[in-house]
């Protein structure tokens, strides 16, 4: 049966040698029953900690998890109905792929005949029926991968925790798993936490993601909602490939109104928006959200320095004129090279401002009314 | 090698072949060290006295085999008592060293506790002495235990010499065996004792053996604990009593040589069916 998570001001610390490190900063959060979670963020920002003590593998320094109604801080992992696939796979080198994948109901004293037909079943959904009979060191990355993924779900768990799963497979396997594990998230009957430090996997997976920095929340999103009104200038630049250009511009009053004024353009914001009239703000926009030409609302000039050919579509990587790196993403730059100077534009409703403090003041579309509310709609609740 | 590259008077392949070749003249010579004793102690063992004496000098190309030398032994020493004396602290001290080792390499990787660094450096510390430094005091502390010419105490001695060893071994060892493997077993439901026979012994495997095998060559050819230990003839264990033999008038070199390859047999024998064990487990203590 699948169960909610609820984190209440969660907060774990390390000490080593009298220095404690906080990796998991007071958080707080809510994960709705049958969903498909994923922790995303930097190495280092609190991801695999936080899923760890979903685990029970670690103690919360303070603050509570709950299982649904339970209570599950300080139960052991044996007494927490949960399964996790680890970062480094963890199979038992010294047992067959048949006894890797019923370890956990040989455990809890499943029958024999039993045992068999579960493994059977887990490895027919996942395509591993031939290599049952193998040893774990004659399988290659991915169908091992498989055969920890068939270890975890074949116990029917409550909770299904998956710990950077796919960070050590070439990228055609970390696609073909991809669509594999959210087919499995369909069919079973388990809430799923996926651990990532790779954007891509949090945004094509996940019912709701979870980006953290420093043990702290950064934003709770579907993840939609994540790319088109990222909270903060960091959430931005994380989620997207290649990462948001941000601009520092300035702010000056006009006679039109008040307008941003940056490196090689000038851009005025109509008047009754709530943005600063005075001080600096970063602009934020994102590399596909750019048209090459000047006929844009807004026009900005990009020294090219590398082009990066993907078949229909091209990453274009350039400096403004005052060495901001930015980056563009077009399918009419094929003949651009190094050197080149590019003329590029962007409409304002596709871009963010930032404060100094790295908070979004302002979504483009909000002025372009259409949306009113940045926050919202989202199952996950920080 | 650096020379001759850089003038090009050797050519690769040239290179290629000396080193060859002084590869296998050094394997060689070492191997005429190793071989020649064992092939002379083989020799004298199998041929009667008269035979290898024949002629007033030592005949070393075996003619005429006989199993003179191994009756004499079981006929007129306690050569049978002595192996099993040998044999039972040998086995008794094997399995006791290897299982603190497992215990304590499991302890130190696994758990954090105060002073856990002093304990691993002082275990260290202790496999630098030479038994003989130990031998006076334990006989000591047998002495007033009233332990003395007793296996118990032959066997306790033997472990306290290859335990530290053997530790540091299987810590070494359980370094190099993934936490996450006993963490997926947890999760799995299994308790600690339950992942520790299921997950961590059968993985730790070589090590243990490498381990069980270092106890067991310390223990078998030991001769100075057994000496201290053991004062009462019945209990000497087989490298005393076959070093007592040439003061014998009836025992002489065949007969010396017999027991010497009888004490042979058993290390023999492992070397030959747990090597593959051995190697694994010694590379990962960085010994190879």
């Amino acid at each position: 049966m699948a169960t909610s998570i609820h984190l209440d001001t969660v907060r774990k610390e390390f000490r080593t040698l009298g220095n404690t490190h906080v990796a998991v900063d007071d958080l707080s959060l809510d994960i709705p029953e049958g969903s498909f979670t994923t922790f995303v963020g930097p190495s280092g920002c609190g991801k695999t900690t936080t899923l760890r003590m979903l685990a029970g593998l670690e103690t919360p320094t303070s603050g509570t998890v709950s299982f649904g109604d339970e209570d599950v801080t300080d139960l052991p992992p044996q007494e927490r109905n949960v399964s996790m696939v680890f970062q480094s796979i963890a199979l038992y080198p010294h047992m067959s792929v048949r006894e890797n994948i019923g370890y956990g109901l040989k455990v809890h004293g499943v029958p024999k005949a039993e045992r068999d037909e579960r493994i059977d079943e887990a490895a027919a959904v996942l395509q591993i029926e031939e290599q049952l009979e193998k040893m774990p060191a004659e399988l290659s990355g991915g169908q091992q991968q498989r055969v920890a993924l068939g270890g975890a779900f074949v116990q029917d768990p409550d909770v299904l925790l998956l710990d950077e799963p796919m960070s050590d497979l070439d990228a055609k396997l970390k696609s073909d798993l991809r669509v594999e594990i959210q087919r499995l998230h369909q069919e079973l009957d388990t809430t799923v936490v996926y651990v990532t430090h790779d954007q891509t996997e949090a945004m094509t997976m996940s019912d709701h993601v979870v980006l953290l920095r420093d043990g702290e929340l950064a934003q709770v999103d579907p993840p939609k909602q994540l790319f088109d009104y990222p909270n903060s200038e960091y959430v931005a630049q994380f989620i997207g490939m290649p990462s948001t250009n941000v601009v520092d511009c300035a702010v000056e009053a006009g006679d039109g109104g008040t307008a941003l004024v940056g490196p090689g353009f000038e851009l005025s914001l109509p008047a009754g928006i709530d943005a600063p009239t005075a001080g600096r703000v970063r602009l934020g926009i994102r590399p596909q959200y750019l048209d090459v030409g000047s006929d844009g609302a807004c026009r900005l000039s990009v020294d090219v320095e590398v082009v990066e050919t993907l078949g229909t579509e091209s990453v274009v990587h350039g400096r403004l004129e005052d060495g901001t790196s930015f980056d563009v993403v077009s399918d009419a730059v094929d003949d651009a090279v190094a050197g080149d100077r590019l003329d590029v534009s962007f409409d304002l409703a596709n871009a963010f401002v930032f404060g100094e403090d790295g908070e979004t003041i302002l979504f483009g579309s909000e002025r372009a009314g259409e949306r009113s509310s940045p926050a919202g709609a989202g199952g996950v609740t920080p | 090698m650096a020379t001759s590259t850089g003038r090009g008077l050797v050519s690769h392949d040239t290179q290629k072949r000396l080193q060859r070749i002084a590869v296998y003249l050094t394997a060689l010579l070492i191997s005429v060290f190793t071989i020649v004793p064992v092939y002379v102690m083989v020799v004298i063992a199998i041929q009667s006295p008269a035979t290898t004496f024949a002629g007033g000098r030592v005949n070393l190309l075996p003619t005429e085999p006989s199993l003179r030398n191994f009756l004499v032994l079981l006929g007129s020493t306690d050569t049978v008592r002595y192996f099993v004396n040998s044999l039972v602290v040998t086995l008794g001290s094997t399995v006791l060293s290897t299982t603190i080792a497992v215990a304590a390499g499991y302890g130190l990787t696994r758990f954090d506790f105060t002073g856990k660094s002093l304990a691993a450096r002082a275990v260290l510390f202790s496999y630098m002495f030479s038994p003989i430094v130990l031998a006076i005091p334990l006989y000591v502390v047998f002495s007033t235990l009233g332990l003395l010419n007793s296996h118990f105490a032959l066997t306790l001695a033997l472990t306290a010499i290859s335990a530290p060893f053997c530790i540091w071994l299987m810590w070494q060892y359980f370094q190099t065996v993934p936490i996450a493997l006993e963490e997926s077993a947890w999760v799995r439901g299994a308790s600690r004792w339950r992942t520790v026979r299921d997950v961590v012994l059968p993985v730790a495997r070589p090590g243990y053996i490498s381990a069980a095998i270092f106890a067991f060559a310390v223990a078998w050819n030991d001769f100075t604990m057994a000496r201290v230990v053991m004062s009462r003839d019945e209990m000497y264990t087989i490298t005393v009593g076959a070093s007592l033999f040439l003061d014998r008038v009836n025992i002489g070199w065949g007969e010396t040589m017999a027991v010497s390859l009888l004490i042979s047999i058993p290390p023999f024998l492992i070397a030959l069916f747990l090597q593959r064990y051995l190697l694994q487990g010694f590379s990962v203590g960085g010994l190879e």
